[in-house]
């Protein structure tokens, strides 16, 4: 099993432009909600990654076509699918966009080979059989052939919706939430299965999910929505690892975001000190384009920051903070402490860490947090 | 007991069912899926002969066979004579007056069909009337085997509009629900029980055999 | 106390006289009746205060449900056969039988037939342009067997008989000729110079001989409400007056009785 692996994992980069999906897409919804997303998608898999009404399924239905946007334009290459001023649609049958549902929409009626080889529908009967048993074997999946999906397990009807979106060849892949119901081991089984394909075919993959686990596993790029907008573009670690806006921050999990004021700034030492409002606390963070006495919003993860119960000398960390342990508890397998600085910092330790130190409630200990652990955010707009 | 009404009747009721499954089903497919904002007064016009009495649809019914109504000039040029009277008028009366009963389970049942599936098949590249075939159809057996039954039973048990249109005569329009009004007018009781214990039987045997074979069909 | 007593006594009885009813009785009648009756009725009505409710449609049907304790108070029949019947298993009180006019059956043809009537007769059954030719159900209705009665007189029924098209009573049977589906019909007299009717074709009055009289007679059911209210329309429908109205629709005196 083990941790899943973080990041692209050595794969080259896919030429970029040549069958890349562009959209943007603008369109309003009666309840308010405005979606305005203008995204690129090259070869390879990119993640959609927002909270849920984030507009991220909206999305998928217009590259799909099953939703027509109020404004905008959506190709593939050279192919354009939408294009509102063209009063171009390309309709749904036609677009040749792979499209795998959040609840999978498997026809419960069809077993799992007929379930593949229904879009094959155009070819010869024997030929139809060959193609979808290949795909079947590739997903590991071709003795369940005659099963319908009632009597698959929820992995295994994951890998024939798959299967049966990619033995078409579309031009597109749309992936919705795919692994949200899955334990961890058949998450890993997916998560390799869908990047050997990945490899060999080389389409733009549209993932959806609001899991960040996910993000560094499979995302080769990420685009982060929120509210109907595109937040920011990019390599997961530019992306959620230094987050630019809060939005992004809270999204990618930095438990700890707080305001201050600068103080002073050492341009010398490309620092400068903040102090958190409410104490008495600085910090010292990567010098920014500031002045003393102005606001700002800062923000560290969790799992950024050191715990130590004797004071710690010697380091070349900026940040050494006192405080009081005032929570602990453990969830799988973090262990989320809060303590008490003047304001309450979010650390997350590890169970053997917390044995080994004898951590409880009401100790003294010391936090260590790294100048570039501490990330300066964009003031919200409005 | 007259066997000739009662093969009539079932004659009239095989074919009847039989017309409204291929008429009925493009109807009530459009009305599942369209989303015209008038639809609901095409879904009021097929539901109107729930509410109509019989002998109110059989007296219009007869009027527009009638050699005085455009229809049934029209009629009458094509064939010679009018549609009162006859077996095909009988067949056209109670396609009307039975439309709801097959339209309606066909609309609920391809309604409750889960939408995504029919998104999934799009996106597969499959056209609107294969996926109807494909994956509506089949999903819908319950649905469409009620809508065919409950307009077998209904036609067959069909009294007012029979009256109106058919004429009373017998081999061609003296269906078995006018025989047995027959005798009983006649005071023919004996021979009346006779005739509605064997109808009866026979609607209720139909119906047991079908309900028996949609029992195996829930079984996905 | 006394006084109060008698006082309230008295008021008890002026309120009971005064709603003692207008009374109320429930006529059923053949169809072929239904214009006749209704003026006649409502002459009835103006003269005596009290109401009359009129129920029309086939005479088999009223008698099957007079048979199954249906409570009319009088029983208009179109024939004579079916208040005999009552009377005789005793569901109806013999004595108050009376045969109230005899019936005629007419050819008639609607106004925009080319059928001359007049100068055909009988034989208008046979022109190639009649197709269908309407008449009561013989099973059960007596015009429809006076009609058959009469084909067969004329020795056309056999001719005619797969043209023929049964109305479930003599209205039905008008209905379809009137409306045009049927080409012919053997309907009432009585439904013939009817206002609705009238006008709307010509019809040929069929020789009384070709058939057996149809005597239509009416009768008080015992199951009656209220007998003595059943009698006294009855006697009504005896005047002169109301004779008259029965002769105007079509409606031949009884013979004489014996």
């Amino acid at each position: 099993m083990g941790a899943l692996k973080v990041g692209a994992d050595g794969d080259a980069e896919a030429p970029a432009g040549k069958h890349a999906l562009s959209a943007h897409i603008q369109k309003c919804f009666p309840g308010g909600f405005e979606l305005a997303a203008e995204l690129e998608a090259a070869a390879g898999i990119t993640i959609l990654f927002g909270r849920s009404g984030s507009g991220k399924t909206t999305i998928l239905s217009c590259v799909a076509g099953l939703l027509a946007p109020d404004a905008g334009r959506i190709a593939v290459g050279s192919r354009v699918l939408f294009d509102r001023e063209q009063r171009l649609d390309v309709p749904v049958v036609r677009r040749n966009v792979g499209y795998v549902f959040q609840d999978l929409a498997l026809f419960p009626h069809l077993t799992a080979e007929q379930n593949v080889a229904y879009g094959l529908g155009r070819l010869a009967a024997r030929e139809r059989r060959r193609q979808a048993q290949a795909m079947l074997e590739q997903f590991r999946i071709a003795h369940l052939a005659g099963r319908k999906p009632a009597e698959l397990s929820g992995g295994e009807r994951q890998r024939v919706a798959l299967a049966r979106s990619l033995v078409i060849e579309p031009q597109v892949l749309l992936l919705d939430e795919p692994l949200a119901a899955l334990d961890l081991p058949t998450q890993s089984q997916l998560f390799a299965d869908l990047r050997r394909w990945n490899r060999e075919h080389q389409i733009p993959i549209l993932y959806v999910t609001h899991s960040q686990r996910e993000v560094f596993a499979l995302g080769e790029r990420v685009v982060v929505l929120d509210a109907g907008k595109v937040l920011a573009q990019g390599t997961p670690q530019q992306v959620l690892r230094a987050p630019l806006q809060e939005t992004v921050a809270q999204l990618a999990g930095f438990e700890n975001i707080f305001d201050a004021r600068v103080i002073a700034l050492h341009p010398a030492h490309g620092t400068m000190t903040c102090r958190l409002e409410g104490s008495s606390v600085e910090l010292e963070v990567p010098l920014a384009k500031a002045v003393a006495g102005e606001a700002a919003r800062i923000a560290v993860n969790a799992g950024d920051i050191l715990l130590a119960v004797e004071c710690p000398r010697g380091l070349s960390a900026r940040n050494v903070l006192a405080g009081r342990l005032v929570g602990l508890e453990q969830e799988g397998i973090t262990v989320h402490a809060r303590i008490d600085c003047g304001v309450v910092f979010q650390v997350k330790l590890t169970p053997t860490a917390r044995e080994s130190l004898a951590l409880a409630v009401g100790r003294e200990v010391w936090l260590v947090i790294k100048t570039y652990s501490c990330h300066l955010l964009e003031p919200e707009p409005g | 007991m007259s066997w000739q009404a009662l093969a009539l009747s079932v004659k009239l009721a095989v074919i009847v069912s039989a017309v409204l499954f291929v008429v009925g089903m493009p109807i009530a497919y459009w009305i599942a899926s369209s989303r015209w904002r008038w639809k609901f007064l095409v879904e009021a016009v097929v539901a109107l002969p729930l509410v109509l009495p019989p002998t109110v649809l059989g007296f219009y019914l007869l009027v527009a066979m009638g050699p005085r109504s455009p229809l049934g000039r029209l009629w009458l040029r094509a064939f010679g004579h009018t549609l009162s009277f006859t077996f095909e008028g009988l067949v056209v009366a109670s396609l009307l007056y039975s439309l709801p009963f097959a339209v309606q389970p066909f609309a609920a049942a391809f309604r409750s069909v889960d939408r995504q599936l029919v998104n999934a098949s799009a996106t597969l590249g499959v056209s609107r009337l294969r996926t109807f075939a494909r994956v509506i159809v089949p999903l819908s057996y319950a649905g469409i085997i009620t809508g065919l039954v409950l307009s077998f039973a209904h036609t067959l048990g069909e009294f007012g509009v029979v009256l109106m249109v058919g004429g009373n005569i017998p081999g061609v329009t003296r269906t078995v629900s006018i025989d047995i009004y027959d005798q009983v007018q006649s005071l023919n009781y004996a021979v009346a029980n006779q005739t509605a214990l064997v109808l009866l039987a026979i609607s209720f045997i139909t119906l047991s055999v079908v309900y028996a074979v949609n029992r195996k069909v829930w079984v996905l | 106390m006394k006084n109060v007593r008698l006082g309230s006594l008295f008021l008890l009885v002026l309120l009971l006289a005064k709603s003692a009813p207008a009374g109320e009785i429930t006529v059923a009648a053949a169809s072929d009746l239904t214009f006749a009756l209704t003026e006649i009725a409502h002459g009835y009505e103006q003269k005596s205060g009290n109401r009359v409710k009129l129920a029309f449609g086939s005479s088999g049907n009223f008698f099957a449900q007079i048979q199954n304790g249906a409570t009319f108070d009088v029983f208009f029949s179109a024939d004579v056969e079916y208040p005999r019947k009552l009377a005789a298993s005793g569901l109806a009180a013999a004595p108050t039988l009376w045969v109230y006019g005899t019936g005629r059956i007419v050819l008639w043809a609607p106004a925009d037939s080319p059928l001359d009537l007049g100068k055909l007769g009988m034989k208008a059954l046979l022109d190639p342009s009649v197709q269908k030719i309407a008449i009561a159900n013989p099973a059960h209705a007596p015009y429809g067997r006076a009609a058959v009665a009469a084909l067969q007189s004329f020795k056309l029924y056999d001719q005619v008989r797969d043209k023929l098209v049964l109305g479930e009573n003599i209205s039905q049977a008008a209905q379809f000729v009137a409306s045009g589906n049927a080409q012919l019909g053997i309907l009432a007299l009585s439904l013939a110079v009817a206002p609705t009717l009238k006008g709307k074709g010509a019809y040929w009055e069929i020789p009384t001989d070709s058939y057996p009289p149809l005597e239509q007679a009416a009768v008080i059911p015992t199951a009656a409400t209220d007998k003595s209210l059943a009698r006294a329309f009855l006697d009504y429908v005896r005047t002169p007056e109301a004779q008259a109205i029965l002769r105007q629709s079509g409606f031949q005196p009884p013979p004489e009785k014996p």
